[in-house]
């Protein structure tokens, strides 16, 4: 009896339940880490009309981009909402982590009348152009450059103490336009582009954001659960982002690569905590503690963090690592 | 029927899959090899799938590449706890039982191995930018690694470590110090219940060149990533001629160090590495060690 492997074709002597060419499950074929990107098809009666569509068609297609869900028009190669490369197929593994997607070097998007163009690929920058009135927040920290012509203050925030004792930024930077302003972190790592619509909520790792537009309100919560303080890896509080009734923007900086999970009701995945990078604010955290005993020398325990959704998770590879205990 | 040869690790396979199924090196790509014979370590395509029996690793990512083993039921790996970046909740792990643990917490290694089991997946990462390099090893096979340099291994491949026995002193009476150039241990992995796979994380690109019988070459202590257990290894002092240090007898102050591999047998080093300290004072004793005056 002969098998075709639906993942390399080729015929498998016997009845094994691999691949003997691929290692390919026989029976199911082997999901392929590539997706292609959706084409939205929309009807005329919506507000999305593309005016420059054949007279008479009665349907046009738009791109809708697979990272941030925005629309775009079909001759596109980069989403105008996050910059994601609209020609190239999704990343996803075989266990569901989708990576972030590599924005290709001097990419443009827009936001409000503002525009963000990413350079380099190693440690990226996100160079914005501001529009005259738009602005965007950022901890001091990440500040590459800027013109002289684009104003600098402050947000105001409250609960100054909490923060300096927590170790979070005890100012929040506003940068407003008109003119240019650059922003990078200090490592290798990914910039990870997120619009959120209105209605979202974005907890992100403390420090780890580089910038957010102005319809976004910044908070912070404090982490619950004395475990999850001392041992996930955050310190006391997550960076919150909500947006207002409009749509904004927040750009995150990931060490090393960044992947993105989307967690069912229910579902979780365990996390070494220093990989956490963002989640959504349906998404649970609670630090377990695993004891690795090694008889004469005691042993050590492993905190690990225990994510449940539903909602997204994102990691970033080069992480944190905390010390056990 | 034609066969393919993967140029890292010799695995056969039809050819027509992206990535060696063994080790996930890029297949349409020709090896890369300096003049002076050195390979360069294969493209790895993103998510390139490697099969480990029932279970099977995909690695992801370009500049910090994790590894996402999805472990079959019964299966397993063991791995240096530090290394772990998530599971599933389904995977179990462990502690690894060891020997030597006072001799290995009094040489920076770490004290214990963690252990994962299937069914389930768990990935791996270093928190370093870096290279992932698979290293599949046919039942028999060994290879001694870099210690720090082990990321995941599986159950298969046995794991013992020896004393490097590259060093040497500086000073003397109570100042007396003694360096290893490469470790005071050398992590030693060995398929010995059949075919494995192990895993290994570095900086910068990665070479490898086959030493024939009796073939030597020197490379800097801190390049060294792996060798068959087949090449030896020996230290090797140069020292330059520097007239005016002779006069004040201090040629000794400038040396070059240098970690002799003599064949037969494979030798990877990495372009990127720590140069280890070594005190411009002159050497008191060493381990077995050749010398070159210019």
């Amino acid at each position: 009896m002969t098998s075709r492997c639906p993942n390399c074709g080729s015929a498998c002597e016997g009845s094994p339940k691999f691949c003997t060419h691929c290692g390919g499950r026989l029976g199911e074929p082997s999901p392929s880490p590539y997706e292609a990107p959706a084409v939205a098809h929309l009807t005329s009666a919506t507000s999305m009309v593309d005016r420059a569509a054949p007279s008479g068609a009665g349907s046009m297609e738009r791109l809708q981009c697979r990272w941030c869900d925005g629309q775009n028009p079909t001759q596109a190669t980069t989403c105008q909402m996050c910059g994601a490369p609209l020609d190239v197929r999704d990343v996803v593994s075989d266990s569901g982590w989708r990576e972030a997607p590599r924005l290709r070097d001097m990419t443009e998007f827009k936001f409000s009348t503002s525009t963000c163009q990413v350079e380099g690929d190693v440690v990226p920058v996100a160079e914005i152009n501001l529009g005259t009135g738009d602005s965007v927040f950022f901890e001091h920290h990440v500040l590459l450059w800027k013109d002289d012509k684009v104003g600098l203050g402050v947000m105001a925030l409250s609960g100054g103490i909490k923060r300096v004792l927590a170790g979070m930024p005890f100012v929040i930077s506003v940068a407003t336009g008109p003119g240019r302003i650059a922003f990078s972190r200090d490592q290798t790592g990914e910039l990870v582009v997120l619009p959120l619509h209105p209605g979202m909520e974005l907890d992100v790792r403390e420090h780890a954001f580089l910038l957010g537009s102005q319809h976004i309100d910044y908070s912070f919560v404090q982490i619950k659960g004395l475990r999850n303080i001392l041992f996930g890896g955050q310190g006391m509080f997550m960076d919150r982002f909500v947006t207002r009734g409009q749509s904004g923007l927040v750009i995150l900086h990931g060490y090393g690569n960044v992947l993105e999970r989307r967690l069912k009701a229910g579902e979780s995945v365990i996390l070494e905590p220093g990989a956490f990078l963002y989640k959504d604010s349906s998404v649970t955290m609670n630090v377990e503690t695993q004891p690795l005993t090694t008889g004469w020398f005691g042993g050590v325990s492993m905190n690990l963090a225990r994510m449940t959704g539903p909602g997204r998770v994102g990691i970033q590879s080069m992480y944190v690592h905390h010390a056990t205990s | 029927m034609s066969r393919y040869t993967c140029a890292w690790c010799s695995a056969q396979s039809d050819g027509t899959q992206p990535a060696c199924p063994a080790c996930g090196a890029q297949v349409d790509v020709r090896a890369v090899v300096s003049e002076s014979g050195w390979t360069e370590m294969p493209p790895r395509l993103d998510m390139a799938r490697i099969q480990l029996g029932r279970s099977s690793c995909q690695i992801e990512g370009k500049y910090v590449p994790v590894a996402d083993l999805n472990l079959a039921d019964g299966d397993g790996v063991y791995f240096a706890h530090h290394v772990l970046l998530w599971m599933d909740p389904t995977v179990k792990i462990s502690v690894m039982k060891m020997a030597g643990a006072w001799k290995r917490m009094f040489a920076g290694m770490p004290l214990i191995m963690t252990q994962a089991h299937g069914p389930g997946h768990v990935a791996f990462s270093v928190d370093a930018a870096g290279e992932m390099i698979a290293l599949p090893l046919q039942q028999g096979q060994s290879v001694d690694v870099r210690e720090h340099m082990f990321v995941v291994a599986t159950h298969s491949v046995a794991y013992e470590w020896f004393a490097s026995n590259v060093w040497y002193t500086t000073g003397s009476g109570d100042d007396t110090e003694t360096h290893y150039p490469v470790g005071m241990f050398v992590d030693r992995f060995h398929a010995k219940d059949g075919p494995g796979l192990l895993l290994l994380h570095t900086s910068g690109n990665v070479f490898v060149r086959n030493l024939a019988p009796g073939e030597s070459i020197l490379v800097k202590p801190g390049a060294l990533c792996f060798k068959d257990p087949s090449v030896n290894m020996l230290l090797h002092f140069e020292y330059p001629s520097t007239p005016l240090m002779s006069w004040f007898g201090m040629s000794w102050a400038n040396r070059y160090l240098w970690l002799r591999l003599v064949g037969p047998g494979r030798v990877a080093v990495r372009s990127a590495f720590e140069t280890p300290e070594d005190p411009a004072t002159s050497v008191s004793s060493s381990s077995y060690s050749t010398q070159h005056h210019w």
